[in-house]
């Protein structure tokens, strides 16, 4: 789902960047600050973990798969907080050093995919009272709210940034085309996202609640 | 110092390729690039070929169809957003692989540490999860359906949770052994 580079106008990604430092300014100094040691490894497993749940392909209506984002199981698993800096690390080492994703793109893909899908996954934990529902909810609603959050910020780019003669001078297609073109796939892919959140958590053995 | 001065380098090319608008000016850029590859300046057009034109092709079919397949009003569009694209991969695939991250992130202990930790853990889970993918398929005497595909991916997961939970115990133990908490009493 994330978004590669030369998409993004810089009126969209400078000002991301501000929001997403400011919160990784303070997840480092909160994670220096903390007196756990295995604050550190568990970060750095848990950023691992996110990269390898991305891996996870599930297979989709008409022969085609689709990767996971596992940030249900990442919220349900290590919390909100931990989820983002482990997202936005995993985006940082795709986008530096294995040539995927990109740097421009790095913190719309940090806040949208790690914070927000994070939080919401997190808000369906709490809120649902049922563990199999919140875990499945968790799962959909963490693959669904960064899909229409990237829809969002692609189909305003046209809107953002136009040449002198009308053209985009970025990303060409408005919310029209991006919000059915992004979302409607993300909400199929949301239900298999949720089956594995729910599925890998009975395999995990875990009993208690997320 | 070399690393960081490269990565500064880096992160100021893509905000110039992307504050740049004249495909010229993109296009020149991008011959730049590729060129200064020297002798491999065709191995690295056919990688970043390869990695971008995808994303391009899709886009660009798109817009000819919003613009009623009409080349002549899509084109100054398509040619700025394509030339951007694989100026930014090209830069990539030319310069990062020079750099050492965590060198160049020396300024933070802790990122430069997390960082070191993360990515040899990713690598790591990366060759561990095509072990599993090619397990799968070499079980399975026929196409691998629906369900035994939900099960291997939840079952895959649910493995790399409990490895990561398992690696943090045992990563902090090591260091615990080594005295990497020491300063920290």
């Amino acid at each position: 789902m994330h978004i590669p580079d030369g998409f993004i106008a810089p009126q969209v990604y400078a000002p991301a960047y501000g929001v997403a430092g400011v919160l990784w300014a303070a997840g480092l100094r909160r994670l220096r600050r903390t007196l756990e040691p295995a604050a550190v490894p568990k970060l750095a497993v848990a950023t691992a973990a996110a990269y390898a749940l991305m891996l996870v392909t599930i297979p989709l209506p008409g022969g085609t798969t689709a990767h996971i984002t596992g940030v249900g199981m990442m919220a349900a698993l290590f919390g909100a907080w931990q989820a983002f800096l482990s997202l936005s690390l995993v985006f940082l080492i795709q986008a530096l050093m294995l040539g995927d994703g990109g740097v421009t793109a790095l913190p719309v893909n940090a806040l949208a995919v790690g914070l927000c899908g994070a939080l919401a996954a997190r808000g369906a934990l709490l809120l649902i009272p049922w563990r199999t529902a919140a875990l499945f909810t968790a799962g959909w609603i963490g693959t669904v709210v960064p899909a229409v959050l990237i829809a969002l910020v692609l189909g305003w780019q046209p809107r953002l940034a136009l040449a002198a003669d009308g053209q985009p001078l970025f990303f060409p297609f408005g919310w029209s085309v991006t919000l059915p073109a992004i979302v409607l796939p993300h909400m199929l892919v949301g239900v298999a996202d949720g089956l594995v959140t729910v599925m890998a958590w009975r395999a995990l053995g875990r009993r208690s609640e997320p | 110092m070399r690393d960081r001065a490269l990565l500064l380098l880096y992160l100021a090319a893509v905000v110039a390729a992307s504050v740049v608008h004249d495909p010229r000016w993109l296009g020149l850029a991008l011959f730049v690039v590729t060129a200064s590859a020297g002798r491999r300046a065709g191995t690295l057009a056919r990688r970043v070929l390869v990695a971008a034109l995808p994303f391009v092709a899709a886009v660009a079919l798109g817009w000819l169809l919003v613009e009623g397949g009409n080349w002549r009003s899509a084109l100054p569009a398509l040619e700025r957003l394509g030339l951007r694209v694989l100026l930014m991969t090209a830069l990539a695939f030319r310069v990062l692989p020079a750099i050492s991250l965590p060198r160049a992130l020396s300024a933070s202990p802790t990122l430069r540490f997390v960082l070191v930790l993360a990515t040899s853990q990713v690598l790591a889970f990366r060759r561990l999860f095509t072990d599993f993918r090619l397990a799968l398929t070499a079980r399975s005497p026929r196409r691998v359906g629906p369900r035994v595909a939900l099960r291997h991916g939840a079952s895959t997961a649910a493995w790399f949770l409990r490895r990561a939970e398992h690696d943090a115990t045992t990563m902090t133990e090591a260091l615990d052994a080594r005295g990497f908490f020491l300063d920290r009493d």
